[in-house]
């Protein structure tokens, strides 16, 4: 613990180099000079409004949606005693997306745009419970790990025909759409919609965070937190609906984008231990850092043209994900 | 469970004893407020348990479960820290107070060289220890252990009664369920034998374990001889099962 805000402090400057890195490269080829003389007031106004309107906010949405997956898939792996636990793998990107698919077809998204998250809200909350449900009756007494994730995939597969489903009736265009909401894509950043995910974010992230001592106690079952003074239903429901909250915003503004949840909080565990007073703030810092990079590669492998971010997260995590799982399974 | 009745006093201990399904653990349930009684009442002190809030219980109420495990590795001292919860707010800092109490807690328990040391590394015996550590560090004046020798080999079940003996004598409260009917004998105050949901017999163990009793109990053939000595326990009851079919 005595290391943790030298370590924080440490991720903090790695996602300041991951920012710098993320809004010195795209499409239009301005260089790091072009970009600074634009921000300091004496470059072209064509340069200017690329930083501004462009490179930054969509580097401030990939910061907040990484961090957002980060930290609420380390929630999820504390309150499942799970660490294979993530958002996607869970199946509840997957609703989100289905509930702000719903939001965008019925035209409410384009009148009311807080419906949007809310409808990924409902969508991430009812898969949560859709999965646990199955996961529970499948292996009655204790949760089995290859169950959840059972459960999880083939619900998320589900959701993913239903998103197909519904674009297919609304919408002739809807191929795009598709791709953006079922693999993740950060191309239509903007100022508002990073605005809004902060927005969500900040009360979201900040009641996990005031869990943390919980999720240390909870990681050694809910009977032993119980005895050490944890209100354990209270700790589990509202980490549940903050951690599902965060999934919902950061796929309304992104779509789904997966594998961070896993990956990230997996290399902290690695590298500084199990303390969720540590594991929780440096997953979301860690998480941040680690889409910035892997959008600025989404940009970057076929530009001009551009890769989903999730394809990028996806290439990057399967491969850490079937590690971990072949792992767990032998000891 | 019914007509049971039992008082952890300080600086008493008190040793539960039974067969498999006599209702120990839905004992410890009702004790530690994860089961409510249907009839009757467990008092902290003056107050109701049902009445005290999770924090207030653990700050009573220290429990040691049977066992536990984690997907996460922590350190020792990790782990001993998760006793101050009770003592902390969300978003309180660990004060001096509780590292204080915190590295005590590892030394009563002869685990203050483990510290830095993940506690799947450890030994049973001394895993058992770093857990009973981390209920001192919760400060609380009563101390429940669930089956602490279970899987211990004889040093390690002789060492953890010893150190159960000395917080008795520093003032705590101790309830210990075990099924280790010699070593409650020796170390005990007193015994409360439970069968089949009842208390059967109750006071200390040269009163309650009789042959006639544990062979009605265990549903077993038995002989009770007295501990040979030398020591303190010279003459405590001591319970030796007998073959099934000898006389």
């Amino acid at each position: 613990m005595t290391h943790t805000p030298r370590r924080l402090a440490l991720l903090a400057v790695v996602v300041l180099a991951a920012v710098a890195f993320s809004v010195s490269f795209g499409a239009s080829g301005l260089g790091p000079g072009d970009l600074w003389r634009a921000l300091s007031g004496d470059g072209d106004p064509t340069a200017r409004a690329i930083l501004l309107q462009l490179r930054l906010p969509r580097a401030a949405l990939a910061a907040l949606v990484g961090g957002a997956l980060g930290l609420s898939g380390c929630t999820f792996q504390a309150l499942l005693r799970n660490p294979l636990a993530e958002p996607y793998v869970l199946g509840v990107s997957g609703g989100a997306a289905v509930g702000a698919v719903a939001v965008v077809v019925t035209g409410l998204g384009v009148m009311l745009p807080w419906t949007l998250p809310l409808g990924a809200f409902i969508g991430a909350v009812a898969a949560m419970a859709l999965v646990l449900g199955v996961a529970r009756r499948a292996s009655p007494g204790r949760m089995d790990t290859r169950v959840l994730i059972l459960s999880g995939v083939i619900i998320g597969a589900f959701f993913n025909a239903m998103i197909l489903l519904m674009l297919s009736v609304a919408y002739v265009e809807s191929f795009r759409s598709a791709i953006f909401w079922m693999m993740g894509n950060l191309s239509g950043a903007d100022w508002g919609s990073t605005t809004l995910l902060a927005a969500l974010l900040v009360p979201a992230g900040a009641a996990v965070l005031s869990l943390a001592r919980a999720f240390n106690l909870l990681s050694r079952g809910e009977e032993v937190a119980h005895y050490l003074g944890a209100s354990v239903q209270r700790v589990k429901l509202t980490a549940y609906l903050a951690a599902s909250l965060m999934v919902a915003a950061a796929v309304a503004a992104a779509g789904v984008i997966g594998f961070v949840g896993l990956i990230v909080p997996h290399a902290v565990r690695l590298a500084w231990g199990n303390d969720h007073r540590m594991l929780l703030p440096a997953s979301f810092l860690a998480g941040t850092a680690f889409l910035l990079v892997a959008d600025t590669v989404a940009r970057l492998v076929v530009a001009p043209a551009e890769l989903p971010t999730g394809v990028v997260t996806a290439v990057a995590g399967v491969p850490f994900f079937v590690a971990l799982l072949i792992r767990g399974g032998r000891r | 469970m019914r007509d049971v009745s039992l008082a952890v006093t300080p600086g008493g201990l008190l040793a539960v004893v039974g067969p498999n399904g006599a209702g120990k653990t839905t004992l410890l349930r009702l004790l530690t407020g994860s089961l409510s009684p249907q009839e009757g009442e467990v008092r902290l002190e003056d107050r109701l348990l049902d009445e005290l809030g999770d924090r207030e219980r653990a700050q009573a109420l220290a429990v040691v479960p049977q066992s536990e495990s984690s997907p996460f590795p922590v350190t020792v001292r990790e782990m001993v820290a998760m006793g101050r919860y009770a003592h902390l707010g969300p978003w309180e800092r660990t004060g001096a107070h509780d590292r204080t109490m915190v590295e005590r807690a590892l030394q009563r328990c002869a685990v203050a060289g483990l510290a830095d040391r993940q506690i799947g590394e450890l030994s049973g015996g001394e895993r058992q220890r770093a857990r009973i550590a981390r209920a001192l560090a919760q400060e609380a004046p009563i101390l429940l252990l669930d089956e602490p020798t279970a899987g211990l080999d004889l040093r390690y079940r002789m060492e953890l009664f010893h150190l159960l003996r000395e917080l008795r004598a520093e003032g705590l409260g101790v309830l210990v369920i075990t099924h280790d009917l010699n070593l409650a004998a020796r170390f005990a105050d007193r015994l409360l034998l439970l069968d089949r949901g009842r208390a059967t017999a109750r006071g200390a163990p040269a009163e309650v374990l009789s042959r006639e009793v544990l062979e009605a109990v265990y549903e077993w053939p038995l002989r009770l001889i007295a501990h040979p000595g030398p020591g303190r326990d010279t003459g405590a009851p001591q319970t030796i099962p007998l073959r099934r079919d000898d006389p």
